[in-house]
């Protein structure tokens, strides 16, 4: 008996100490960007990993309250829709559940069959927000408009708007199809025999120059525009709501919603669990995805601004609809039918090489002594996946024949600088990033001053411009962030300044940056290719 | 001493506890985990606890599966798995085709392809007659209905009041049985209203082509079609063809949801109208344990009343909570050949 105990004991023992084997492995299963903070607390067993559209982070509320409730925590990674899709279609997927704006991308990337237990959780349409004075002056306030009406303004340079990237967000590839229709005498279809003709890519062309600015996530154009000076944007009903909110809180105009009558399209939000034969996660999932869908919930997540249930609004939530000008709680929403995957292919390749505004843009790079090594390998890596472009095409991130590059290479002062116009010479700019090495200080302001003088000397209307910083370091060259802001601010060049933080970056200057410029910081260090690349979704 | 007494009969009962449960266990036919592939549309069926319980308890199966298309599951890899459980038989066709015979299928619900609408659609058609009602069932008149799909109509030229052309709005033919047995009654009534033949189908691909073609992009499942019916709209989807299944089963699992929709949804039979066999594929001998479970009295019961699936000729619709189910139904017409569906499938893909 005395020995079965001890066997027994031994065999406890033994068996804590596997578990602990077993969990310690599966932690470091983990996917990129677990420093991205989670939701609930970071000692808790349970936790689930969800690749989700930007739009989804005005729900954090909601979610904090499930996963402290549940003690299960949360960790939201927001990509743009073909980034999710792609996701869905690598062998060893990252996350355990997936979130994108339209179930479109789960139907297209989903080709290992692994998504289950899917569930549409809102509803909301992509509109129009237009500065309510201006929706009057156009006419737009008053009876039906459609997609036409509203591109017959944009033409004559009576309105310009922000809209996300055709090729990296839902919205703004909704918005695009909606334009392509509208475009081509609204058929019953567009095909890609239609997609070259001349006189498309003519009308399509001069269309997308009367874009402000691009971004590449809805939650961030909202952002961006709540900061600047714009007089209309495409984006979520929900999101414009919510700005709405935002502007009659700091006391401006507020945006005017046009619904087009022949349509744009429908964010239906669809929630699917990633199937790895983990049952207790698949449990937790469930556990989130009911809660989600409770009654009470679904109710306040209709006091965001989002359609849910099958009763329509909810009447302790129509006065935000009704508090809204041009809102309509009960207005039947006619989306467009978006094209085949084949033809949807064709249409985002020929927007990213040549439909979308060009751009205009300048690496700069941080070369200084402590890139050597890894982070330098790194940052060539991800240099590659933008400038050659076989692989820039795999994210639909190809350069198109009218846009401008430059990479600036700095360490204690500026090591090179070369330029390329359209997409073939783009490939050279290569060659520097790829033979330089690794030494010296980090001299950035100077850099980005450089940069900005490049900018002065072209006519940006023509562009989408945009400083691409990349640095690891403090700047420690002779100026300093005040001398930047003021040559920043006399040049009086609408550019952002994109960075990207790595190694010791000083991120609350980075931030200070994107401030002054209206631009965002990115966090490379889980991941430089992916951040480079987001950065580059941007314009 | 006493103490130390107490924790070795604690331990004793422990073992014996355990032993008796594991010689129960022993007993007991061994537990399998059985995998395969799935249509969405049986989903709910396969995740019903009572179902669940009656596979564990009485069969001691327990079913794990992933969801794909009919199609998409045959071209799908199956290393490991078990079963595939398609919607219809010219699935099990073209896996016969593709691999030679499986282990063993067996057909073992029927649910026939009906069209989802709502009121503000279905009125104005029956007052052009496309639509009328019988005994409280809707029916769609086919051979009336295909011009106006065919030829690009105008909602409004039809009475309705919403932007945009008439279509139905179908899963993809190529991937998902319920859009693919849609497109066969859609040749079939291309081709006059008799079953179309292997001689007759080329001629008909290219105005099949137009019809489907105007949809754009197509789901991949019935299941996410359905939802969005419910969920995006009369005007995103104000005909979608389906299981009568699918309703079926939301009036059981949503109950609250379909009081909310239930006077304004429609279901409609279209006359004639095609049944989509739900044909289970054993890959192994794991995977024939299901058959005979799936047989069970019980589960067949679950599976018509809970779930919508039927299981024999007539089915008593008194115990269905959706009203506009029909008891029978005569207007049947046969699905083409595999032959001729697999050209179909292979000109839309």
């Amino acid at each position: 008996m005395k020995k079965t105990t001890r066997n027994m004991i031994i065999a406890v023992f033994l068996f804590i100490l596997v578990s602990n084997v077993f969990s310690y492995i599966n932690k470091k299963d983990e996917p990129n960007g677990t420093q991205n903070a989670g939701l609930g607390n970071a000692t808790w067993k349970d936790e689930l990993y969800i690749v989700s559209g930007s739009e989804n982070k005005e729900l954090e509320p909601i979610l904090e309250r499930f996963s402290n409730e549940n003690k299960i925590s949360l960790h939201m990674k927001y990509q743009g829709s073909v980034d999710i899709a792609r996701e869905l279609g690598n062998k060893e997927i990252a996350y355990d559940a997936v979130w994108p704006a339209s179930s479109m991308w789960i139907s297209i990337g989903d080709t290992n069959h692994v998504v289950k237990h899917t569930e549409s959780v809102s509803i909301t349409p992509v509109v129009f927000g237009i500065r309510q004075s201006l929706a009057e002056k156009l006419g737009f306030t008053k009876g039906d408009v459609s997609v036409r009406d509203i591109l017959a303004k944009i033409r004559s340079g009576e309105l310009s708007f922000c809209m996300t990237s055709a090729t990296q967000s839902n919205s703004g590839c909704s918005a695009y199809i909606g334009f392509l229709y509208a475009l081509l005498g609204s058929p019953e279809m567009i095909t890609e025999e239609m997609l070259s003709s001349p006189q498309l890519a003519d009308d399509i062309k001069a269309l997308l120059a009367g874009v402000d600015r691009s971004s590449g996530s809805s939650e961030w154009l909202k952002t961006l525009f709540l900061e600047g000076d714009f007089d209309a944007m495409v984006n979520y009903e929900s999101l414009i709501l919510t700005t709405n909110e935002e502007l009659r809180k700091q006391g401006r105009e507020e945006l005017y919603i046009v619904y087009p009558y022949d349509g744009l399209s429908i964010s239906d939000a669809p929630l699917g669990y990633i199937d790895k034969g983990d049952s207790k996660k698949e449990e937790n999932f469930l556990k989130l995805k009911n809660y989600l869908m409770s009654p009470e919930i679904q109710k306040e997540i209709q006091s965001y601004g989002r359609r849910t249930g099958f009763k329509g609004i909810a009447d302790e939530n129509r006065k935000l609809w009704e508090k809204n000008p041009g809102a309509k709680a009960d207005i039947i929403i006619s989306p467009i039918r978006m094209p085949a995957p084949d033809t949807l292919k064709a249409a985002l390749g020929l927007y990213q090489t040549e439909f979308r505004k060009p751009s205009f843009t300048v690496y700069v790079l941080d070369y200084s002594g402590s890139m050597s090594g890894n982070p330098l390998k790194q940052l060539r890596r991800a240099m590659s996946e933008i400038l050659l472009q076989e692989n820039a095409a795999k994210n639909l991130l190809q350069a198109s024949s009218d846009e401008k590059n430059a990479v600036l290479l700095f360490s204690s002062d500026i090591i090179s600088l070369e330029y390329a116009s359209g997409n073939i010479d783009i490939e050279k700019l290569n060659n520097a990033v790829q033979k330089t090495g690794a030494n010296g200080g980090t001299a950035m302001y100077e850099a980005l001053n450089k940069a900005l003088s490049i900018m002065s000397d072209v006519d940006l209307s023509l562009y989408n411009p945009a400083i691409i910083l990349m640095t690891d370091g403090v700047a420690n060259g002779s100026l300093t962030f005040s001398d930047f802001e003021k040559a920043y601010l006399s040049s009086d060049l609408p550019v952002p300044v994109f960075s990207i933080s790595f190694g010791n970056a000083d991120v609350d200057e980075l931030g200070r940056i994107a401030k002054l410029t209206q631009a965002r910081v990115f966090d490379g260090a889980s991941d430089l290719v992916s951040a480079f690349r987001k950065a580059k979704g941007y314009n | 001493m006493k103490t130390r007494y107490k924790g070795l009969i604690l331990l004793l009962v422990v073992i014996i506890i355990s032993s008796a449960y594991s010689l129960y266990k022993s007993n007991k036919q061994e537990e399998v985990f059985i995998k395969g592939y799935i249509g969405g549309e049986k989903i709910g069926l396969v995740e019903d606890e009572q179902v669940k319980k009656i596979l564990d308890k009485k069969y001691s199966i327990k079913l794990d599966y992933r969801k794909a298309g009919s199609y998409d599951m045959i071209r799908a890899e199956h290393t490991g798995f078990d079963y595939l459980w398609p919607s219809s038989q010219t699935a099990l066709d073209l896996y016969d085709k593709t691999y030679g015979k499986p282990k063993q299928s067996e057909i073992i619900f029927n649910t026939p392809i009906v069209i989802y609408s709502r009121k503000m659609v279905v009125e104005p058609l029956i007052k052009g007659g496309y639509v009328y009602q019988k005994d409280g069932v809707y029916y769609m008149d086919m051979e009336k209905f295909m011009p106006v799909l065919e030829n690009v109509t105008k909602w409004k030229d039809i009475g309705v009041n919403l932007y945009d052309t008439v279509v139905v709005h179908t899963t993809n033919p190529a991937k998902s049985n319920s859009g693919n047995m849609f497109t066969g009654l859609l040749a079939n009534m291309l081709n006059g209203g008799s079953v179309v033949q292997d001689s007759e189908v080329d001629s008909l691909i290219p105005r099949l082509k137009t019809i489907i073609g105007r949809l754009g992009f197509t789901e991949s499942s019935s299941a996410d079609l359905f939802s969005q019916f419910l969920k995006l709209g009369v005007s995103a989807r104000p005909l979608v063809a389906g299981y009568e299944s699918q309703l079926i089963e939301f009036a059981n699992t949503s109950p609250d949801d379909y009081n909310a929709i239930k006077d304004d949804v429609v279901m409609i039979y279209p006359v004639p109208t095609v049944w989509s066999s739900h044909v289970y594929i054993a890959l192994s001998d794991n995977g024939r344990r299901v058959v005979e479970a799936m047989m069970d009295s019980e589960i067949q019961k679950i599976a018509w009343e809970g779930h919508g699936f039927r299981t024999g000729v007539v089915s008593d619709t008194s115990k269905i909570k959706v009203s506009g189910v029909a008891e029978s139904l005569s207007g049947i017409i046969q699905m083409p050949s595999s032959s001729v569906m697999l050209k179909i499938i292979k000109a839309l893909e």
